[in-house]
């Protein structure tokens, strides 16, 4: 019940500053969002680093007075910080917040059914889903491009018709105990590796082992790391449609998204930016390049003419 | 220290033994507890597919067979490298070996282990052999100077009357100087054991296995069960292999001393 006063007068402010703004364009300061502050997390790596600063200085650019909080560690403890409202919001993935979060074992094949469970699952954690952008930041198998083209493969189903002998992974060993992950692929493809033959790495790891393939020919990483590009490695196809979609979205404290619902508005127009190309690019200026994830940040948003450099 | 020890060695003996029967149950009865209330709380939860692929006996019994080996080996290789190289700088009175090769263990133990087995694994080979050289760079302090101390402590009036009577260096060394340094260079040795068993949990970074592989994935997943399982076998295991090393501290104890 002590939420209803200062909602009011939050939502009194809001109509206010929205009638006072004229609601012209959002580039300029007064877009809506005065009077929201708060800090937008991330999970510890460069994606999720850049995400949290686009979002950071977009909904800033539209009136906000938000910070950026990137020193957390382990994605759990992200999440926890949402919900116990030291975040107002970060940047998660469908499949991620379905199956870690909502302890759900099987994903669903459907983007939109996906987003729409998770979306529904999380109201009742008290986190709003705002609406996803492309990126999906999926499970993928790649391999180095000679040796693809040494063994002739394109696809998972390639793989699975390969002798044995080529048919090695290095994977994490998260991957290797959840239903979309090993077992799973396993199953749909049919590998014929034995489960004591996999090369078990942090995911860092992998990358350089996928690279120099004395490990392994295939090494599981994830679709949208600058390093595919940057090592030159070949994703290969799923194309059975195995791996579920891990659409990344904006989540938030759903009481904060009540308050300011134009916050919606504002991140719809960075989102459909979002493509996971896009990322990958971003994100190899982070790890391949070095540049920080807040320049990055900023010089995207300016470069896409959402914000004034 | 040995005159009071002899004066009241009635009652002392009596209180002693009583200290004696709790130190050696007291790790047994802990890990018990330990295991027991674990085994309980398992049996009252509903496990979900992802944990039952690591919540069953055979991946348990293959992560411990896995961590002990790594550790223990680790162990191993620290007493076979630690103690010639503490002899050797106890021996050459050089101070600058003795600081070069300090300064190196110190270094072993300052660096984050995690963080040298991930670079080995990137500049070397992933697996096995790396995570031991991770293992041994990080555990080989305790042992090594324990050595130092060990053989400084030992009274040079000893070792001149053992020179006196004849013996060569070597001799003194193998049968005065270490066997009166051995108590000290055990509780080295059992330092670095319970180090080695707390750390093998990052082998699992680089394909070495290990309960790494439980704590690492119960964390990533949010599979609480798994993570507390991981975390508890490791900590068993880090208290029983202690309770052990004690008791081979004291049977190895050579006699008078």
């Amino acid at each position: 019940m002590k939420k209803i006063v200062p909602l009011t007068l939050a939502l009194g402010a809001v109509a206010l500053a929205s009638a006072c703004g004229g609601g012209s364009d959002s580039s300029s300061s007064g877009g809506g969002l005065e009077g929201l502050t708060g800090t937008i997390g991330s999970k510890d790596f460069s994606e999720q680093y850049i995400l949290a600063h686009i979002t950071g200085e977009l909904l800033n650019a539209n009136g906000a007075d938000v910070e950026v909080n990137t020193q957390l560690v382990g994605s759990a403890n992200v999440r926890q910080a949402l919900e116990n409202g030291d975040f107002i919001g970060y940047w998660e993935y469908t499949g991620t917040s379905w199956i870690t979060y909502n302890k759900e074992t099987t994903p669903i094949t459907d983007p939109q059914e996906q987003f729409d469970a998770v979306k529904e699952a999380d109201a009742a954690n008290g986190i709003a889903w705002l609406d996803p952008a492309p990126l999906n930041n999926t499970y993928a198998f790649a391999i180095r491009q000679d040796k693809a083209e040494e063994l002739g493969v394109t696809t998972l189903s390639d793989v699975a018709a390969l002798d044995p002998s080529e048919q090695t992974f290095c994977i994490e060993s998260e991957f290797s105990t959840r239903d979309d992950g090993w077992p799973g692929l396993k199953g749909a493809y049919g590998f014929g590796v034995s489960d004591d033959d996999l090369v078990m790495l942090d995911t860092g790891v992998i990358y350089t082992a996928t690279q120099d393939g004395k490990d392994c020919n295939f090494g599981e990483v994830f679709a949208t790391d600058g390093r595919i590009k940057a090592m030159d490695l070949l994703v290969l196809e799923d194309d059975k449609k195995f791996f579920p979609v891990y659409q990344g979205a904006l989540t938030m404290d759903a009481d904060v998204l009540k308050e300011y619902p134009e916050i919606a508005d504002v991140m719809a127009e960075v989102s459909s930016l979002l493509t996971t190309e896009q990322m990958q690019e971003l994100n190899a200026k982070a790890d391949v390049d070095g540049e920080d994830p807040e320049d990055i940040a900023l010089d995207w948003l300016t470069e896409q003419g959402l914000i004034d450099g | 220290m040995t005159a009071p020890v002899t004066a009241t060695a009635a009652p002392l003996g009596q209180r002693s033994r009583g200290a004696l029967v709790a130190r050696v149950l007291a790790a047994p009865l802990v890990v018990a507890l330990l295991a027991l209330g674990t085994t309980l709380w398992l049996a009252s939860l509903e496990l979900d597919s992802i944990e039952k692929r690591t919540l069953n006996t055979n991946y348990i019994v293959d992560r411990v067979r896995e961590h002990l080996v790594l550790s223990l080996s680790a162990a191993a290789l620290v007493a076979l490298l630690a103690i010639p190289a503490g002899v050797l700088i106890h021996r050459s009175q050089s101070r600058i070996l003795r600081a070069v090769v300090l300064t190196l263990a110190n270094i072993g133990q300052a660096t984050p282990a995690v963080g040298v087995v991930i670079l080995l694994a990137i500049v070397w080979k992933t697996g096995f052999s790396t995570a031991l050289i991770a293992l041994v760079a990080y555990a080989f302090l305790p042992v090594l100077r324990n050595t130092l101390t060990g053989l400084a402590e030992v009274d040079s009036a000893i070792r001149e009357s053992a020179l006196g009577m004849g013996m060569t260096g070597w001799q003194v060394l193998r049968r005065v100087e270490l066997p009166l340094a051995s108590p000290v260079i055990l509780a080295g040795l059992r330092t670095s054991l319970v180090f080695a068993v707390g750390v093998a949990n990052i082998a699992t970074f680089i394909n070495a296995g290990g309960l790494g592989d439980m704590i690492v994935n119960g964390l990533k997943l949010q599979r609480y069960p798994v993570l507390i399982v991981g975390a508890a076998l490791v900590a068993g295991i880090a208290i029983l292999i202690d309770w052990l090393a004690g008791l081979v501290e004291d049977f190895a104890r050579p006699r008078g001393l």
